[in-house]
């Protein structure tokens, strides 16, 4: 009988100890990462933390939505380096929940291209330093699908019933719907979105799925044979199966331009400044833009890259669409009506 | 003939139970990194297993969080069964009808209020939240499970133990304890096995650096998994079907054993 | 005297801080903030204001409350129909026998329910393994579209669920009596005449338990509808996901939750006039 006591002693050091071991692991040098999925390679991470003897903790999120609310929702502080498109740092910034960044802190902060510096969100570059840029595209299996399609209006096509993949983003496939229809991508207007609204339920019968993570699994194993995702994935898709056909259509494509940003009260600034400096580096920025080939912003890392990245069309987004795409934009309150739509659409 | 249907029929149905779990043991012996078609046979993501530290590391996390949360709730579960059991005080009643909630209430909502609380008490989201909000919804299961055999006992025992001089510990550690280690096994075992199992409520009140198994998996789904994957479920399998045969044994012996006297 | 009562104090203390902070605490918090507004970046404003309730009532939540419904409904069905020949058929076993089968019964289930999702995806996609099997046999032509629909869905449901029915049930059927089964049958009744008149009145109390614990567990289980239905169809427990992590509308999902907890309240005021117990509840 006396076992059991000495029983419940053991495991009450058990718990002690347990805990103890928890909150002694917060004394090493971490660094907190929320990222989007899908956008740096595991290898990359290994090799930083490896080098810099800072512990990464990774988190994901699939949506700029998602990011802000798991920011907001979490303590101050909670974490150290996010990556929030133009439109979420428009936000961000006006909720004053980001850092402004000190660029003397980061050595390689030339290597990146002019081009993508200085944008209406945050024209100083005061509070973020771009990562990469994302286009929306239509990829289609030549294997099973011979139409011409160059418009999103293509997709309403009866024959595909249940065959297309769509990214599971509110504002992105909505807007898609409002460009298919002529409308701008931004609007508030509630006549222009009832039409998108009627443009999704029609093309509805087609969807297979909404996916934003890894919509180009649907193109691998052939669940589906058309998808709207972004480039890199069509990219990606390409890569198990060269009869994969990319088209910007002539409505226009979502653009989106991916950040560096340090949320507010963040407690390991340093390790996340040497972070951004680590993913600047000409050869870091390559292995990712390799891994996952979206849009490269990095100049020194653009020498690097070998011609199967810059001559395909759904990794080395021309400039000509980059021109004639559109960002998402910051609509404030009336984003409840892009909400409550994308409930009845599902 | 009716024999016959009712064995065709079980088949069936250990055959759907088990089928999902077949295929993954099945595809973590294969060599394509697809899990689509069986083309040979490896043991090499057995390998791959030991290097991926993410994977890895979500494991440590949810046996830290199923170890701590079992045991906390169990302490707490036992003390708090005993305790509604012998004594009354007021709100008896109330607190008795909250504690059927975690049981009875759909699990995202525990997940979001808890998700609230947390916001609202400015505790930062990690290992500690976790454990916190798997512990909430296991004691309930711990307390149900204990005070079931606690209705079996008879009262007398301790106040003849009182009568002897015994002390109060002494009557709690070495009389009540043992007679109630039935129901707190069982309560232990439900509690590892909800902690194990719980994808939604970990799913909003995890944060950095206390990814589990469950929550890495939910996001590779996305991603792609990898056949890693498949070898430590395979391997955490094993183990607890050993486990579970091993007790299956034991208790097959006890029945054998009454049956003959 | 002085030491009796600490000594009652160490029992009863520690369920009252856990019932006060995490039950309580959480729930009263939820209600509040149900009255709040949002201010659509995550952010709420205290004010009271009954706009989210009012707002559940658009046709579009609605028909998504209608939709969970259904899906937990169909649900508990098909568990109900699956689990009443299984147990009946393991309880004509003998009781070495009945151990061993109900303990294979929980193995799959020992395994995180995610898992056991993700090995369905495997199985029910175009390329997986039922489909190339068909194929292969020749049984069909073209690839079955079995997820990424509300078949895959109810799939996932009942997979994960059928333990609640099955144990109860079975613990259930396990105290009838066989000698009036005996009787029954040698006064010549029918089969289907013998369950519906001795079977099922005396496993009524496992039945509303395990539909109890069936039901409303999948008006929540967001991740099988993620999972298995890619995203198209809506359940409460999405709906409730999106306003906290996407929508960042936090009142609202706040009230959802609520009438969630309304519907849980009217089953369980059900299952008490029926007759349930609640100390009967998660004894599986």
């Amino acid at each position: 009988m006396r076992k059991i006591g000495k029983g419940l002693i053991f495991i009450g050091c058990m718990v002690l100890i347990l805990f103890l071991s928890g909150c002694s692991r917060k004394e090493e040098k971490v660094l907190n990462v929320l990222n989007w999925s899908s956008y740096i390679p595991d290898s990359v991470i290994r090799d930083f933390e490896k080098e810099t003897g800072i512990q990464v903790n990774y988190s994901t999120y699939s949506s700029n939505e998602e990011c802000l609310a798991k920011v907001s929702s979490a303590k101050e502080g909670t974490y150290d380096l996010i990556f929030p498109s133009d439109y979420m740092i428009e936000i961000m910034i006006s909720r004053g929940m980001l850092e402004k960044l000190d660029t003397t802190q980061l050595s390689n902060v030339g290597n990146l291209d002019s081009l993508y510096l200085h944008q209406s969100f945050d024209s100083q570059n005061q509070y973020s330093l771009p990562f990469v840029m994302a286009s929306t595209v239509i990829a289609v299996n030549r294997d099973h699908i011979k139409d011409d399609i160059d418009s999103y209006q293509d997709l309403l096509n009866n024959d595909y019933v249940n065959n297309i993949t769509l990214i599971d983003d509110q504002r992105i496939i909505i807007g898609m719907a409002l460009l298919a229809n002529g409308y701008d991508m931004n609007t508030v207007n509630e006549k222009e979105l009832e039409v998108a609204k009627d443009w999704l339920l029609q093309l509805k019968p087609n969807i297979k799925a909404f996916d934003s993570d890894s919509p180009k699994n649907f193109l691998i194993t052939e669940e589906a044979d058309i998808a709207v995702l972004w480039n890199a994935e069509a990219a990606l898709a390409y890569q198990e199966n060269k009869n994969i056909e990319f088209i910007y259509p002539k409505e226009g494509s979502a653009l989106s331009m991916d950040n560096f940003a340090i949320p507010k009260g963040a407690r390991h600034m340093n390790e996340a400044y040497q972070f951004i400096d680590y993913i600047l580096r000409a050869d870091v920025m390559k292995e990712i833009i390799e891994s996952y080939p979206y849009k490269n912003v990095n100049q020194a890392t653009q020498a690097l890259l070998d011609p199967d990245y810059l001559y395909n069309i759904a990794s080395n987004i021309p400039s000509d669409i980059i021109e004639d795409g559109v960002y998402v934009k910051n609509i404030g309150e009336s984003v409840k009506l892009y909400d409550k739509l994308w409930a009845e659409i599902k | 003939m009716k024999k016959a249907v009712e064995n065709i029929y079980l088949v069936l149905i250990f055959l759907f139970l088990f089928l999902p779990i077949a295929v993954l043991i099945l595809f973590s012996f294969n060599t394509s990194s697809l899990n689509i078609v069986f083309e040979g046979f490896t043991v090499h993501w057995y390998k791959d297993l030991l290097q991926n530290r993410t994977l890895l590391e979500a494991l440590f996390n949810t046996l830290i969080v199923a170890g701590v949360s079992t045991i906390v709730s169990t302490i707490i579960g036992t003390i708090s069964a005993y305790g509604l059991h012998k004594y009354s005080f007021p709100g008896k009643n109330v607190v008795n009808e909250l504690l059927y909630i975690p049981v009875v209430i759909p699990e995202i909502v525990l997940g979001i209020s808890l998700l609230s609380v947390y916001t609202l008490l400015k505790l930062e989201l990690g290992m500690v939240t976790l454990i916190l909000s798997h512990i909430c919804f296991c004691i309930p299961f711990v307390i149900i499970s204990v005070r079931s055999v606690l209705e079996g006992v008879d009262p007398h025992i301790e106040e003849v133990a009182n009568d002897l001089g015994a002390s109060k510990f002494q009557i709690f550690t070495k009389i009540v304890i043992p007679m109630l280690m039935p129901g707190i096994l069982s309560g232990a075992q439900l509690a590892l096995t909800l902690s194990l199992d719980d994808v939604v409520i970990s799913y909003f009140t995890a944060g950095p650096g206390s990814n589990t198994l469950p929550l890495q998996v939910y996001s590779m789904i996305k991603t792609g998994i990898t056949p890693d994957v498949n070898a430590l479920i395979t391997i955490m399998l094993g183990v607890v079907f050993v486990l579970l045969m091993v007790s299956t044994v034991v208790q097959l012996r006890r029945i054998k054993k009454e049956a003959i006297s | 005297m002085k030491n009796k009562k600490l000594w009652k104090y160490f029992f009863i203390i520690p369920v009252i801080i856990y019932v006060i902070l995490l039950i309580a605490l959480p729930l009263i918090y939820i209600l509040i903030i149900s009255f709040f507004q949002s201010d659509y970046y995550g952010g709420m404003i205290s004010t009271f204001t009954l706009q989210n309730y009012i707002d559940i009532f658009d046709q579009v939540y609605i028909n998504v409350f209608l939709k969970s419904i259904f899906v937990a409904g169909v649900t508990t069905l098909i568990c109900i129909l699956i689990s009443y020949p299984f147990v009946l058929a393991i309880s004509h076993k003998k009781p070495a026998t009945q151990k061993i089968l109900m303990t294979l019964v929980m193995v799959p289930f020992l395994t995180n329910s995610l898992i056991r999702m993700y090995g369905w995806l495997v199985l029910l996609r175009k390329s997986g393994v039922i489909n190339q099997v068909l194929l292969g046999v020749g049984v069909i032509q073209e690839p079955l579209s079995l997820m990424y629909n509300m078949f895959g869905i109810l799939i996932g449901m009942v997979y994960t669920l059928l333990p609640f029915m099955v144990l109860p049930l079975y613990s259930s059927v396990s105290t009838v009596d066989p000698q009036l089964l005996e009787a029954a049958n040698d006064l010549g009744a029918s089969k289907i005449k013998t369950f519906f008149k001795i079977i099922l009145p005396q496993t009524l109390p496992g039945l509303f338990n395990g539909s109890l614990m069936v039901f409303t567990p999948a008006l929540g289980y967001f991740f099988i509808v993620d999972i298995l239905g890619g995203g198209k169809i809506m359940i409460l427990g999405n709906l409730i996901k999106n306003q906290f992590l996407t929508a960042r509308n936090w009142p609202f999902g706040a009230a959802i939750s609520i009438v969630l907890v309304l519907i849980t309240s009217l089953v369980i005021f059900a299952y008490r006039k029926l007759g349930g117990k609640m100390e009967d509840l998660g004894g599986a």
